[in-house]
């Protein structure tokens, strides 16, 4: 009896115990790829481990690809061309990618497994995209619903960035939160001061990141950002700007402006802005210096609410009547328009400038708008 | 249940902090699964479609998006609409992206108000989920059809 | 030891002794998997994979190792490991070597463990008493059948969708019907060979 209980036990163990051996080392043969080397644009070898996604080893080697969702493959940024190595296309990429993208060859580079060897190519801006440590040096109100963060870089030092490109701040766990995001803020602080950059959050109705910011952060904290990123910038040219911004949109105008001013570009500018009422107006020191100091610039606020109370003397109604109010008698056939702000407002104010005569190709907006 | 370690990280996504601050469960105990399995329910003993809901809660919220962020009227309900920066993904992880839209919306015959967002209504019409018992966007569908429709 | 060709033993268990119209065992993943002929015909491979290879190693290990030390009663707990490591090893082989069909097949993969054809068929080998060559073509043949009779519902139901069903019926209560059809349709062949 006592002999049968030990065989039994004895098998049944070894038996199990065989398996999984067997799945240890079919683990090791199958699921292990090595080292692979990614090669970027035809000049530098990367190594990374393999098993990976294409986008977190790049991550690790410090080089950013942006993305929205953190890897789960459904906000399509992060796509790369990839010449060599990636296998077939995954179920997983083709809702994101157009029969274009296909035939060149991008992929989604949270999908894409580095199993072997593999070449890509990005674009050279991602190169200058960093990670950064930074201090929270001042943390104000600008008003009821929008605070500046003042935050001073510590490692690195310096930072590179075009007017009117964003980076994405790190939050910390707070309250019952226990996970961090990434949030896209555009950096409103001059391009010329490579010390530091200064953002504008406004609240959002349950948002993660400005709940954060606004009950929660305090000064002196260390912040993580990665940047700096986006499309936005003042592109060249003579001809007119049109600036179109509602909120804490104003962020990249304020920094296209000081590098206006920083680069005495004479060109005409106009900034509409579009809020509410008195409440919402900040910045508007700012806007009197930029008047004063940038020749030929128009700083025109619009409020859509505004009360006996406030004693408003400018400019009243929906910010795209005010727009096509001083555009439409203009010569607008080289004039170019860059917009930031809430989705709708962008969309509304881009109809405007359509309907009279500026071209899609000559209108600039983040599309994480 | 049970779960694959595929499901176990995707519902992950429903709980505070990860997409949205409040999580999409409130103080529901139930599995998604469930809570989907019983408003079906609810909604076929009641004669609803949440597909009817969803299109009636866009019909409001595409029009409250053309007044940024004011009050306006539409047949008896006063509609503001906040439409923030940035998009979300849908807790049950497939594409696309959803705007941010936060609209508060009040029936002037009942004078009663509901906020909803854009993403709820997506999860409302392809998901038939209409958030966790205690979350402040849950939506009873015996409710929101009397909202809706009365 | 039956008299039988394992070529005879392999068409009769894809036709007259279907593991699932005659004997119904893997009904769960059929009702459940069986709404769309891709992913239908896509788990019917992997679970013909799995059936084919499990019936050889069960096959060896019945024999050589329960028997000689006089614990062929350990069958159940034994089978479903070995059942249960193929089926990880396959996981682990498909992920390398083809990622596309991986995902395609996502959580149906695992599943495939819990399939009671799988230790039905293994089960049945031992009480048929076949030998190694027929219990293999048994394995692969009962997994051809599985797959034929998945395919076929899934083809069925693509078709219902858009149509009239009794609200009371839809979706499991339908299926069975269908199956029940089916296994009906399915005794037709039991005239070209019986096997037990």
């Amino acid at each position: 009896m006592v002999s049968k209980i030990i065989i039994t036990v004895l098998s049944v163990s070894g038996i199990t115990g065989f398996l999984a051996l067997i799945l240890v080392i079919a683990e090791k043969i199958f699921a292990d790829y090595g080292v692979c080397k990614v090669n970027i644009n035809g000049e530098e070898d990367i190594e990374v481990d393999g098993g990976k996604s294409l986008l977190f080893a790049l991550k690790e080697k410090k080089i950013f690809i942006p993305s929205a969702c953190g890897g789960r493959g459904t906000c399509g940024y992060c796509k790369v061309r990839v010449i060599d190595g990636a296998g077939p296309l995954l179920p997983t990429e083709e809702p994101m990618l157009s029969k274009d993208e296909m035939k060149n060859n991008m992929r989604l580079a949270c999908q894409v497994k580095v199993k072997k060897d593999i070449q890509i190519q990005i674009p050279e801006e991602l190169f200058n995209i960093k990670e950064y440590k930074t201090n929270l040096a001042l943390l104000k109100d600008l008003t009821y619903d929008i605070k500046l963060l003042h935050l001073e870089l510590i490692e690195p030092k310096e930072i590179n960035f075009k007017a009117g490109q964003y980076v994405q701040l790190e939050t910390k766990p707070y309250g019952d939160i226990k996970e961090t995001v990434m949030r896209a803020y555009s950096i409103c602080s001059p391009s010329y001061e490579k010390n530091y950059i200064e953002l504008m959050i406004r609240r959002v109705p349950d948002g993660i990141c400005t709940t954060w910011v606004h009950d929660f952060l305090k000064e002196g904290e260390v912040l993580n950002i990665i940047g700096p990123m986006g499309e936005f910038y003042l592109r060249e040219g003579e001809s007119d700007i049109y600036l179109i911004a509602g909120g804490s949109g104003m962020a990249p105008i304020v920094s296209i402006l000081y590098h206006i001013l920083h680069e005495k570009i004479e060109r005409n500018v106009l900034f509409f802005f579009g809020a509410r009422t008195t409440k919402d107006l900040f910045y508007l020191d700012v806007m009197e210096y930029f008047e004063q100091n940038i020749p030929n610039f128009k700083f025109i606020p619009a409020l859509s609410a505004a009360t006996n109370k406030d004693k408003w003397e400018g400019e009243k109604g929906r910010i795209t009547d005010v727009i096509n109010k001083y555009i439409k008698d203009r010569d607008n056939s080289q004039a170019q328009g860059y917009l930031c702000g809430s989705p709708g407002m962008v969309k509304a104010c881009i109809n405007v400038l359509n309907s009279n005569n500026i071209t899609n190709d000559r209108i600039f907006y983040d599309p994480f708008a | 249940m049970k779960e694959t370690p595929l499901e176990k990280s995707l519902y992950r996504n429903f709980l505070p902090g990860i997409l949205t601050k409040d999580g999409f469960i409130g103080e529901d105990k139930r599995h998604i699964h469930d809570i989907i399995e019983e408003d079906i329910r609810e909604l076929e003993r009641l004669g609803i479609s949440e597909v009817e809901l969803a299109k009636k809660l866009q019909e409001l919220i595409d029009f409250g998006k053309k007044n940024l962020e004011e009050d306006v009227r539409y047949e008896h309900f006063i509609i503001n609409v906040r439409w923030s920066r940035g998009m979300l993904p849908c807790p049950f992880g497939e594409p696309p992206l959803h705007y941010k839209i936060y609209a508060k919306i009040t029936n002037t015959k009942l004078d009663k108000t509901i906020v909803v967002t854009q993403l709820g209504i997506h999860l409302m019409e392809k998901h038939v989920f209409f958030y966790g018992k205690g979350s402040k966007y849950r939506l009873e569908p015996v409710f929101l059809y009397d909202f809706l429709f009365r | 030891m039956p008299e039988l060709s394992p070529l005879v033993i392999f068409i009769a268990s894809i036709f007259t002794g279907n593991i699932l119209l005659v004997y119904f065992l893997g009904m769960c993943s059929f009702l459940s998997v069986s709404r769309q002929i891709k992913t239908a015909f896509g788990l019917g491979i992997a679970v013909t994979f799995v059936l084919a290879i499990t019936s050889a190693v069960n096959y060896i290990v019945y024999y050589y190792i329960l028997l000689p030390f006089d614990i062929e009663y350990l069958r159940f707990i034994v089978f479903i490991a070995t059942i249960a490591g193929v089926v990880q090893l396959l996981e682990m082989i498909i992920e390398r070597f083809s990622e596309v069909l991986y995902i395609n097949l996502g959580i149906f993969l695992p599943l495939i463990t819990v399939n009671c054809a799988i230790l039905g068929v293994s089960l049945f080998m031992i009480i048929r008493h076949y030998n190694f060559i027929q219990s293999v073509l048994f394995g692969a043949g009962s997994g051809i059948g599985w797959t034929l009779a998945i395919i076929s519902m899934a083809a069925i139901r693509e078709r219902l969708v858009e149509k009239k069903i009794p609200a009371a019926l839809h979706g499991p209560g339908i299926a069975l019907i269908i199956a029940g059809i089916m296994a009906m349709a399915f005794i037709g062949f039991s005239g070209i060979v019986q096997l037990q």
